[in-house]
């Protein structure tokens, strides 16, 4: 079997909640040693989210938490203890990386800033993660992923144009953040390994997420365009749209961008004279008629199971797609085909799911083996295999209630 | 720069432009490979001052800046066997074909490995290389339908929205540019290059925030709701009416959420705008009393409406400054006028300006995606246009006459 990429990398991890640990997660996949620092006092807030596994909510069956950081070590230690400090710089000695996601100045507190872990690893990168940045006003604006995805603009993107807007689902800049981070990150070890040298990083996910909307913000500029919601009008596509499907709350996604699309759809609704009607015979009168349109399509399709629509239209090479809830994802046989499901072994539940590394690197294939850390759980490893403590050094940690 | 000295080639089409221009943003020198005449993203809308034109696409512009462009027909034998030589001195490839479509061509990853085996071949596609959904004709809706994020989306009483500038192969294309930033490392060692596969449908699927493991994991589901989500039977607002517009609040509890609730209701009772036993809650255990049904969910309902009718009262503008007095979880659902405008940025010096042939430099580009602090991203050229760095590239690197390229481009192949 190939080694794995980054067997070779060491990261010293800080990070709780969403952005953060889902940088980590991405680089364990491929063999990197995450060690989490976890507190019993103050536990990830994702481990109070579900899904929880079998509906029990235990801050070792959040599949949010298990999901984030799936092949990660943890040691639960009370940074309040001076103890913990010589545990924690101890870990700095041994790590590449330090990554951090609290809000800014906590770090300085506690004196694990750059300067004063670079005094004792000159080498060390160190990546801080925080909504809006270390600098500049609102950087000790603090909170969760929802707050910057509204302050961004992406809250009045997703709406009915006759209601106000309903905003993405949840932390919308927690799943554009934890990528971006993970290139920088990537990239100062790249860096590192060339050059031998270390530095500092400050990401602000607020300024990641907004490389996904440089378009409007150029648009808005340029032509003084506003961007409000639209439900699911697209200047490229008629029709485009999600039309009710047979059963409870299910739907189908049909976006068609060509006439060859159109007169697919049409002839697979068994609705040819559609195509030339005078009212949907061009792009533009599809545009324009497209409430007629819709109802119409949406009156076809509400006869029909969701994946057989898909199939249907795609087979007749309409873009097309059942629109898939947790159950669809898990019978999903192309997410089957990519492996997309690992279960793995977890001392409390028994077995448990994970999703695998989202993209697949051909030759050195991720190997997701081992479940998120339970609170505590690898804190002799830690102590033992990577420290190299002796017995009578962690008795005393573990008496003088460092590792609480 | 980090990747001083690395090459790519980007062959992408408007699916993947983001990934170089990430790789470009780090200092790899990302050549844009066109078809003759220019890419077909330069006829997409919108333009600059709405007046269309090759050098006036706006998303030309916005996923383009520090990479080189050349412009070389892959349909002919001729302009194949350039790419080869490009692809032989390489780090990178990049593309965006359906799978098989450049395999057709001669330029699939083992076609180019022959003569680079240190390549990194990095393929965005919507489903993937292969399996039973990888040939599914796609568009960002139906990624984001089979991502698992649709069904998330809109209200509960109608179909499901997407969010309205597209996202799907962003997403991808952030994770191509990690994936090939891994791969690369791998390479410093073991020297052998490799191809990456990303299907923009897993990747979008990280929005819907582990929703998806319900099903296997035997958890409750979550669906959409108006302005927030149902998470098995607990309805949770995200947005919330101010008096001039919407602001994003989370009104949760357990260990971790509940303080801040806690914090929320003590400035509500502190205004006079509670009484005393609705502040009294146990916000913590909330969410175990509604789930074992020690608390209603009618009080769950009418606590909500308490919070609204707070938010109601006042504008975004003093709900925020109350939140960053008070460390709330509160702020202001902003426009994308309100975002050029936002001190932070502004402050920080986020936003860069890029001049272009069309515009002056007035445009405000989206800043480094994260600062570094020994080797920062800059913005060094504007997006290329059609052919620029021709000369440069054919004649310059592969030694190509003047007479040469004056031949290639009266023959269509640059």
């Amino acid at each position: 079997m190939a080694q794995l990429p980054l067997k070779d990398v060491k990261i010293l991890d800080f990070m709780w909640v969403l952005a953060g640990p889902g940088i980590t997660r991405m680089l364990a996949d491929y063999g990197a040693t995450v060690v989490r620092i976890e507190s019993v006092q103050r536990t990830d807030p994702t481990r109070t989210v579900g899904p929880f596994q079998d509906n029990k909510t235990d801050p070792e069956y959040s599949a949010l938490f298990g999901n984030n950081n799936a092949g990660k070590y943890s040691i639960t230690l009370d940074l309040s203890k001076p103890r913990a400090r010589e545990v924690i710089l101890d870990l700095v000695r041994w790590a590449d990386a330090v990554c951090e996601a609290f809000s800014p100045k906590a770090m300085r507190a506690w004196g694990f800033d750059y300067e004063s872990l670079r005094k004792i690893k000159p080498d060390i990168i160190m990546l801080s993660t925080c909504l809006m940045g270390q600098t500049g006003p609102l950087s000790r604006f603090a909170g969760f992923g929802n707050l910057a995805a509204a302050l961004c603009g992406f809250y009045n993107l997703v709406g009915w144009p006759d209601r106000p807007p309903s905003g993405p689902f949840s932390a919308y800049t927690d799943y554009i953040a934890p990528r971006f981070g993970a290139v920088a990150l990537m990239a100062a070890l790249i860096h590192r390994k060339r050059t031998g040298q270390g530095q500092y990083i400050d990401q602000a996910q607020a300024e990641s997420a907004l490389h996904f909307l440089t378009l409007p913000l150029l648009d808005c500029q340029a032509n003084g365009r506003k961007y409000a919601p639209v439900a699911n009008y697209d200047a490229y596509h008629a029709p485009h749209g999600v039309y009710r499907a047979a059963g409870d709350d299910r739907w189908v996604a049909i976006a068609c961008r060509t006439e060859d699309h159109w007169r697919a759809l049409c002839a697979a609704m068994q609705r040819r004279e559609l195509a030339d009607d005078p009212r949907f015979k061009t792009f533009d009168l599809r545009q324009v008629n497209r409430a007629e349109l819709d109802s119409i399509i949406g009156e076809w399709s509400n006869g029909h199971d969701s994946h057989e629509t898909e199939r249907t239209l795609q087979a007749a090479g309409v873009p097309a797609h059942a629109v898939q809830t947790s159950d669809d994802m898990w019978k999903d046989p192309q997410l089957h085909h990519r492996d997309h499901y690992v279960q793995v072994p977890h001392e409390r539940m028994g077995q448990t799911y994970v999703e695998n590394s989202r993209f697949r690197l051909l030759a050195t294939p991720a190997r997701v083996e081992r479940a998120a850390p339970m609170l505590g759980q690898y804190n002799d490893f830690v102590l033992q295999q990577i420290l190299g403590y002796d017995e009578d050094r962690i008795s005393e940690l573990v008496v003088d209630g460092v590792l609480g | 720069m980090m990747l001083a000295g690395c090459r790519v080639l980007d062959l992408t089409t408007e699916r993947g432009l983001l990934c170089g221009q990430i790789l470009a943003d780090l200092g790899a020198d990302v050549i844009k490979i066109e078809p003759p005449g220019g890419s077909p993203v330069r006829a997409m809308p919108p333009f600059f001052k709405d007046e269309p034109g090759p050098e006036r696409s706006i998303y030309w512009w916005s996923y383009n800046r520090n990479k080189r462009g050349v412009t070389l027909n892959l349909d002919t034998d001729e302009g194949r066997a350039i790419l080869r030589r490009l692809a032989a001195k390489a780090d990178f490839v990049l593309e965006s074909d359906n799978p098989g479509d450049l395999g057709r061509r001669g330029l699939a990853y083992s076609d180019l490995r022959e003569h680079n085996p240190a390549i990194v071949y990095v393929s965005i596609t919507p489903f993937g290389q292969d399996g039973p959904k990888a040939t599914y004709a796609d568009s960002d809706l139906i990624i984001m339908a089979a991502g698992g994020t649709l069904i998330l989306y809109g209200d509960e009483d109608r179909a499901p929205i997407r969010m309205s500038v597209p996202q799907a192969y962003l997403h991808a294309c952030v994770d191509a540019a990690a994936a090939a930033l891994i791969a690369y490392y791998a390479r410093l060692d073991a020297g052998l290059g490799q191809h990456v596969d990303v299907a923009a449908q897993e990747s979008v699927g990280l929005a819907a925030q582990s929703t998806p493991l319900a099903a296997p994991i035997r958890g409750a589901e979550t669906r959409r709701m108006a302005g927030g989500a149902k998470m098995g039977p607990i309805r949770i607002p995200l947005v919330w009416q101010a008096k001039d517009g919407q602001v994003s609040c989370v009104f949760l509890f357990g260990t971790a959420l509940g303080p801040f609730t806690v914090k929320l209701m003590d400035y509500i009772y502190a205004q006079g705008e509670c009484d005393k036993a609705s502040h009294d809650k146990d916000w913590i255990a909330f969410g175990d009393l509604l789930l074992t049904g020690k608390e209603p969910m009618s009080e769950y309902e009418r606590m909500k409406g308490v919070v609204a009718a707070f938010m109601l009262k006042r504008t975004k503008a003093e709900l925020f400054e109350i939140a960053r007095e008070n460390n709330l979880l509160i702020a202001p659902v902003a426009t994308i006028d309100d975002v050029l405008q936002n001190p932070q940025f502004i402050a920080r010096e986020y936003w860069q300006r890029v001049e272009n042939q069309a515009a002056d430099g007035s445009i405000r580009y989206p800043g480094p995606f994260a600062r570094f602090g020994a080797t920062p991203i800059t913005f060094r050229r504007r997006p290329p246009a059609v052919g620029e760095h021709n000369r440069e590239i054919f004649g310059g690197e592969l030694g190509m006459s003047d007479r040469e390229l004056a031949e290639l481009a009266r023959k269509r192949i640059i």
